[in-house]
């Protein structure tokens, strides 16, 4: 009896191209059912990823240093069969310096903390939809924020189009080591809608809508003084669009989101990056520049400290609530190196200036504020 | 559907196998019960019934159905006619004595043969000429077979396969991971093995002249017919088809029993595995 050895090019249904010929083979696959396109959610990712971060992180004002933050990251995405995603990271922060500086008169809170976080997300895919469940914990020493969220996001038949849904919640509490405010909590609740069309290979733009709410201790216990409402809502608008010049191996990234708080403030942020292909070894360089906005709580009170303060009211002297307008440029240099692993150096640079705002006038009396990243990524795609 | 069926599943516990199985029974009998043409509230009986006079409704899955028998019918210049179930009525496999209908007897059917008149669209099909019908035989049983390794796959079975009446569908390898060996009969000795291919995932189909047929004077004469002449196929005994799903094993399989010498040609042009064992009782392709 004679085996015959057909088993060659029976397999991989969903790429009938590759094979020769196959009229019938092409038409067949129109039919409904027939090809598990359903059970196996295209959408699905079928490759693992860990990944290894360190950032370092330093800001400085004239004439003084302040703060230092090292943080090592882990992440990982791990496929489980066809449709199930599991992906989980932790990252542990300990930081170091002086707490934000508003004014020259207080000299800060000193500040030697280090924060624990994890996240994990489970995702499954059924058909067009994708559910994700997920899970994060933030502890610091006076600090602990727990949270869970919900997304669910449908896919078009094309997949071109995705609508995301999602809630979240958060639940914080704050328990300050000076005492203030102890044992104090904040919950808050957030909804996002979204939609990612991709206009053509090769463009592709994204909007997302979120709403949040929340209710509890807002102020921040080492500032003296500093009181604000106990709820705050904020709806923030953010869409993105790339485009991918093929001809130069390049792709255009913008960026613009709105961000409307109840505090009083509203931000502007508009993102430019250029992710330019070099024909060597794969390394790609992204030049990046961000130019932020926000004009002032309505509760922030310029320096000197404390004027306008009246008892009873809200109040705040912290200068991130004030006016002002920031730039941050960065580059990001990213190359494969073996057997799925990837590298990439980021270095950022953020300036921080009341004569940058352009909507209004920035805040007097504050100074200009700097800092700088450096950040390293091992990837390894399994 | 005539014939034996089989679902086989490995590397499952029972209880997430049978209910697997159950999702995939149910839609076969769907399948059978939508598309037979036995039963008088089946959407071929309303179409054929409905023939010389109005259009039938159609939904999505009975277009896409038609659609595939359209592309038979090009790829095989009109051979594979999903109109020629007509001839039935002059052909009686199970009449005893055996009889040869003439021409006179023939002629009448052949008229109503052509799927070219047929009216279709996304919505509807009509049957021009009164007398007229259409049947999915070649596609149905194996459209139902690739359905069933989709809801097994669906269920996360990754080890099995569906054999529907001897068209078989592998949903992945055994769990150790080497292929199924699936034999093929041969077309004159019932229960030996002339062959057999290893499948993985993809689907083995065979069409022969020992389904139904009768010998008259040394002569076969078998239930795959020319829409031509109205006339059994001669040129193979069987045509056995290996491709990714089954239902392009079956059509296939079935277009080359039709196109009898211009068989290899077609069968290597849609790029699928074949064997085929020809009247003299060569098999072919030599080479393999």
């Amino acid at each position: 009896m004679a085996w015959v050895e057909a088993a060659v090019g029976v397999t991989r249904v969903e790429r009938p191209h590759e094979k020769r010929g196959g009229a019938l083979l092409l038409s067949a696959l129109a039919l409904p059912g027939v090809v598990p396109t359903d059970a196996n959610a295209q959408s699905a990712p079928d490759k693992g990823i860990f990944e290894a971060q360190y950032l370092s992180y330093r800001d400085w004002q004239p004439g003084r240093n302040r703060m230092k933050v090292d943080a090592p990251a882990f992440y990982a995405l791990m496929p489980i069969g066809d449709t199930w995603v599991v992906e989980g990271g932790m990252v542990y922060d300990s930081m170091s310096g002086a707490s934000p500086l508003y004014f020259n008169v207080l000299s800060g809170a000193s500040v030697g903390d280090y924060r624990t976080a994890g996240d994990i997300k489970v995702t499954k895919y059924v058909g067009n939809q994708a559910v994700s469940v997920g899970a994060f914990v933030s502890s610091e020493q006076d600090f602990l924020s727990r949270g869970a969220s919900l997304n669910v996001q449908y896919f078009s038949e094309d997949r071109n189009r995705t609508w995301l849904l999602g809630v979240a919640g958060t639940n914080d509490r704050i328990n300050a080591t000076n005492g203030v405010a102890p044992n104090s909590t904040r919950n808050s609740v957030e909804f996002v809608v979204g939609i990612t069309q991709a206009l053509s290979p090769s463009d592709i733009v994204q909007s997302n809508l979120t709403y949040y709410t929340g209710h509890g201790y807002y102020s921040d216990p080492y500032k003296p003084l500093d009181t604000r409402p106990s709820d705050r809502q904020t709806w923030a608008w953010l869409t993105r669009y790339n485009h991918y010049f093929a001809d130069a191996d390049a792709t255009l990234k913008l960026g613009y989101r709105l961000l409307l708080d109840s505090f009083g403030s509203t931000s502007n942020a508009v993102d430019v990056a250029w992710a330019q292909g070099l024909p060597w070894y794969g390394i790609a360089v992204t030049p990046a520049l961000r130019f932020y906005t926000q004009t002032a709580a309505n509760f922030y009170k310029n320096p000197p400290f404390p004027s306008g303060y009246v008892d009873g009211d809200n109040y705040s002297a912290d200068t991130r609530l004030a006016s002002f307008g920031a730039i941050t440029a960065g580059v990001t240099v990213a190359a494969p190196l073996w057997d799925g692993w990837n590298v990439s150096l980021r270095a950022d640079y953020y300036r921080q200036d009341p004569d940058w705002q352009i909507f209004g006038t920035g805040s007097p009396g504050i100074q200009i504020f700097a800092a700088r990243w450096f950040q390293v990524n091992l990837t390894k795609n399994f | 559907m005539a014939g034996e069926h089989e679902i086989h599943i490995a590397g499952a516990d029972a209880d997430s196998a049978r209910r697997a199985a159950d999702d995939a029974i149910a839609d076969v009998a769907r399948i059978e019960a939508k598309y037979s043409r036995y039963r008088d509230d089946s959407i071929l009986s309303r179409i054929n019934a409905a023939a010389g006079k109005q259009a039938v409704a159609v939904d999505d899955e009975t277009h896409a159905l038609l659609r595939y028998a359209d592309q038979c019918h090009a790829q095989s210049d009109g051979l594979f006619d999903i109109t020629s179930g007509v001839l039935r009525r002059a052909w009686n496999f199970r009449r005893e004595p055996p009889h040869v209908p003439s021409h006179a007897e023939l002629a009448p059917l052949l008229e109503l043969i052509g799927w070219h008149d047929v009216e279709w669209d996304e919505r509807c099909v009509r049957l021009p000429r009164a007398g007229m019908e259409i049947d999915f035989g070649g596609i149905g049983k194996e459209y139902a077979a690739d359905r069933v390794a989709t809801i097994l796959i669906g269920h996360g079975l990754r080890h099995g396969f569906v054999n529907l009446g001897g068209d078989v569908r592998a949903l992945g390898p055994q769990v150790d991971g080497t292929p199924w060996r699936v034999g093929i009969r041969h077309p004159r000795a019932q229960d030996v093995a002339l062959a057999g291919f290893d499948l993985v995932d993809g689907a083995l189909a065979t069409s022969g002249d020992y389904e139904r047929y009768f010998d008259l004077d040394g002569k076969r004469y078998c239930h795959i017919l020319d829409p031509r002449t109205g006339m059994p196929v001669t040129w193979w005994q069987s045509v056995s088809v290996v491709a990714p799903l089954c239902v392009v094993a079956g059509s296939c399989a079935t277009i080359a029993m039709l196109r009898e010498a211009d068989a290899p040609s077609f069968l290597d042009a849609q790029g699928v595995a074949w064997l085929g064992v020809a009247a003299d009782g060569t098999v072919l392709p030599a080479t393999r």
